[in-house]
């Protein structure tokens, strides 16, 4: 039956499926070798050592049930329908990863240089689904991208969350990016300068249209770009103003100013943690979790290699951050920020089968992803 | 002479209870700013508010100053920290300290800005406002860079506080700050041999950097007469030609210092300028050749902000100026502050531009006055700062020798009501 249904669906399979497999047969015990992954999005029940849900709870000893695409049941008692197939493994499930910044699949794609301010602007039409950057993101364990504009200008356009595979669009207007570092000037266009950056937005707000106003209306949340503490200062005093709602990007140190984040009700996304980032910011993520602030880690894909994400997250329960918190960051607190949290994040019923499923414990560098799935398709690991 | 902490009369209670408090400080860093309330002996008092006492006392009540008394009675309030000091002046104040974040605080896209904002690029993290405060200065001035002709709204500032711009404000939008002379039009270029880009657009010579500035006044009055004129800026030029808002014009050779009055009278006689347009307020900021002309100044009312003394009597612009440039000022009845430009080293500091300015013939009053109240009033803030008074800002420097003697040191800075810098374990160990 199983082989049947890779027959059928191989071909649109093919893009997404790497020739070189890694040795799964190993970590998937009590498979017959003859079982392959389902190729469509069928249904297959995977019993685990440990299931993470993604809002703190672990199921020890699981069942997770995918069904058409979607996540049918989870438990220690979850019926399996006859004929299904039944994937033992010795390890962990966890929903699939969430990047929160990245720019996969639309090389050269993202910037108009050619004016400062394009706020209707959309990054879905920017990338190409097919392209070999969400590969490498699946790869490691990332089921769904934010895509970003870079920091550039004063309005450079409205992020779009999409899947790793299939192309599938979380959504087409996520926030609406607002930049407040001086990193995003150029001195041979206007704005050149901060002062005249914020005029400019000022302006935008002043009379607000289109994606602007939904943003002053609070139905678009908003990107704040920034790099530096006083940048989100001036952020926050700007989403004040105009009674914004979003997340701040980019100062290492946001956790330093925890507080004020918090009390304006904003969230974080911290941005990617490369080997060899100061250590002072690693304790500021852990500070945002102390101070109660909802955040989750950008990753600027294809800059950064996709891995850094889980190694990000795993350097920062170093210097202190909870671990059950560095899961939800990665997961179910990322897919509130990128406000899809309907879809994907967690493991519970009815949301989209987006899994990964590791050899041990996900935070643990030496854990290896043995297989993930998008939309119940499975698009790494097995035989596929 | 040093800071000494003293205690009431039962030390050993009064002990215990500072100790518990500081510990209890240190637990809890929020509390860094907060203000104690300080009495402060001092062997001279000089309020800058035209009484000096020898012998004195001030004590601070949370931000504020509270007592200020030529003697020491009722300074026995047991458990108040006492610090002593052989004299204690006003913070100083720097009407041109020059903190910017560099050329990302500056919008080339136009000529005049006059609604820009210097505040929206401040670090209130950054480095330089620690040196400031350690030197004695409490409250400044911070000014658009001079690369526009018109660059901006300038604010007035404390050193010290929250770590937060709008925090230590002390007034917003303060000057509309721009230049003459050079500077300007410095890295502009004519529009023929390369491509035609906003460098193009802007003055390349002292007489269109003046055009400018007198093409915006005029715009901005006739944006009175008919609204379809207003422009982005309008409005604080608007404001500046009622008097409303201070304008402060960077001007450092005579040629550039005429320049400027001649602007500032146009406005007081033309036609245009009737109607309530005719009452600006000018100062004139690193004007190091105000000694050549003293009777223009005078003439148009316009008080000046000098440049650091140059060590060779040369400034920028090529301008000149002389140890007993500030006594000239003085003489020919010109209000005057002093200020450092922010420069780093020792020698550069604002109360040395004041020992600078006594070794030209400046008594010490004037010098004072040069960096307390004069900028206090230049920039509309003598209400709050400029002088040792009760109810005004708790902003006090305190030295161990006679202010600015270059042979002095400043060993405690008070920025509103809290003690930011305390050199008194120096002071001990020596």
């Amino acid at each position: 039956m199983v082989i049947v249904a890779m027959a059928l669906c191989a071909p649109l399979l093919a893009p997404f499926s790497p020739s070189n497999t890694p040795a799964v047969a190993a970590p998937v015990l009590g498979v017959p070798t003859s079982v392959a992954a389902p190729l469509d999005a069928g249904s297959v029940a995977i019993r685990a050592d440990a299931i993470w849900l993604g809002d703190g709870r672990v199921v020890e000893k699981g069942t997770l049930l995918l069904s058409d695409g979607r996540i049918a049941d989870v438990g220690t008692n979850v019926s399996v329908p006859s004929g299904t197939q039944v994937i033992e493994l010795k390890g962990t499930i966890t929903a699939g990863l969430i990047a929160l910044h990245g720019y996969s699949g639309a090389p050269n794609e993202m910037v108009d240089g050619t004016r400062p301010s394009m706020p209707e602007s959309k990054l879905r039409f920017a990338f190409d689904p097919s392209h070999y950057d969400f590969e490498d993101a699946r790869k490691s364990g990332i089921t769904t991208i934010v895509l970003t504009p870079p920091a550039e200008g004063v309005a450079p356009g409205i992020t779009a969350v999409v899947k790793t595979a299939g192309g599938t669009m979380l959504s087409d207007a996520a926030h609406l990016s607002l930049v407040f570092t001086a990193d995003g000037l150029v001195s041979n266009r206007k704005p050149t300068s901060i002062a005249g950056a914020m005029a400019m937005m000022e302006e935008m707000f002043a009379q607000p249209r289109g994606s602007v106003a939904l943003a002053a209306e609070g139905k678009l949340p908003c990107l704040f770009e920034t790099t530096t503490k006083p940048d989100i200062q001036r952020a926050i005093d700007f989403a004040g103003r105009h009674k914004l709602t979003g997340a701040i990007h980019g100062a290492a140190l946001a956790g330093e100013l925890a507080e004020s984040i918090h009390d304006a009700k904003l969230s974080v996304i911290v941005p990617v943690i490369e080997i060899g980032k100061e250590r002072r910011a690693l304790v500021s993520v852990a500070e945002l979790a102390k101070k109660d602030v909802r955040f989750g880690f950008g990753l600027d894909s294809p800059w950064n290699h996709p891995s850094e994400l889980r190694l990000g997250a795993a350097m920062c329960v170093r210097e202190g951050l909870d671990s059950a918190k560095a899961w939800s960051a990665l997961t179910s607190d990322a897919a509130r920020i990128a406000g899809v949290d309907a879809r994907v994040g967690r493991i519970d019923r009815g949301l989209d089968a987006d899994v990964v499923l590791w050899s041990g414990n996900p935070l643990d560098l030496g854990s290896r992803i043995v297989a993930v799935y998008v939309d119940g398709v499975r698009v790494v690991g097995g035989d596929r | 002479m040093s800071i000494d902490y003293r205690f009431g009369s039962l030390a050993l209670s009064g002990l215990l209870a500072f100790a518990t408090l500081a510990r209890a400080e240190g637990k809890q860093d929020e509390k860094k700013d907060e203000p104690r309330s300080l009495v402060i002996y001092a062997d001279h008092v000089f309020t800058g508010a035209g009484s000096n006492y020898d012998g004195g006392m001030v004590t601070t009540s949370g931000r504020k100053i509270g007592l200020v008394s030529p003697n020491r009675a009722g300074g026995d309030d047991a458990g108040k920290p006492e610090l002593r000091c052989f004299a204690i002046t006003p913070g100083l104040i720097d009407a041109s300290v020059r903190i910017t974040p560099g050329l990302v605080s500056v919008e080339q896209s136009n000529e005049v800005n006059p609604a820009m904002r210097v505040a929206e690029s401040l670090d209130p993290y950054a480095n330089a406002w620690d040196a400031q405060v350690s030197n004695g200065v409490t409250t400044v001035l911070v000014n658009p860079l001079d690369q526009n002709v018109i660059g901006g709204l300038g604010v007035v500032l404390k050193t010290a506080g929250p770590e937060s711009i709008a925090a230590r404000t002390v007034k917003a939008d303060a000057v509309l700050r721009g230049a003459m002379g050079q500077q300007a039009s410095q890295g502009n270029h004519a529009a023929f041999g390369r491509p035609t880009d906003f460098y193009s657009r802007r003055p390349t010579t002292r007489m269109a950097v003046e055009w400018e500035w007198r093409k915006a006044f005029y715009d901005a009055a006739a944006s009175t007469r008919d609204a379809t004129r207003k422009f982005s800026g309008s409005e604080q030029l608007v404001a500046a030609l009622k008097g409303d808002l201070t304008v402060g014009i960077q001007a450092w050779a005579t040629q550039d210092i005429r320049t400027a009055v001649f602007l500032k009278e146009e406005i007081e006689r033309e036609e245009e300028f009737k109607n309530g347009l005719n009452k600006p307020r000018f100062f004139i900021d690193a004007a190091a050749e105000a000694w050549k002309e003293p009777q223009l100044l005078v003439r148009a009312r316009v008080p000046v902000v000098l440049p650091p003394f140059p060590a060779a009597g040369r400034t920028r612009e090529n301008a000149f100026m002389a140890w007993n440039t500030a006594e000239l000022l003085r003489k020919e009845g010109i209000p005057f502050a002093l200020s450092s430009h922010g420069l780093p080293g020792a020698e550069s500091t604002l109360a040395m531009q004041a020992g600078y300015a006594m070794r030209g013939g400046l008594p010490f009053e004037d010098a004072l006055a040069a960096v307390t109240l004069t900028p206090a009033r230049l920039l509309g803030v003598a209400d709050r700062v400029g002088t040792i008074e009760t109810g005004k800002d708790a902003d006090l420097c305190l030295w161990n020798g006679m202010p600015f003697e270059p042979s002095s040191r400043i060993i405690g800075v008070v920025v509103d009501g809290v003690l930011r810098v305390d050199r008194l374990a120096p002071e001990k160990n020596k």
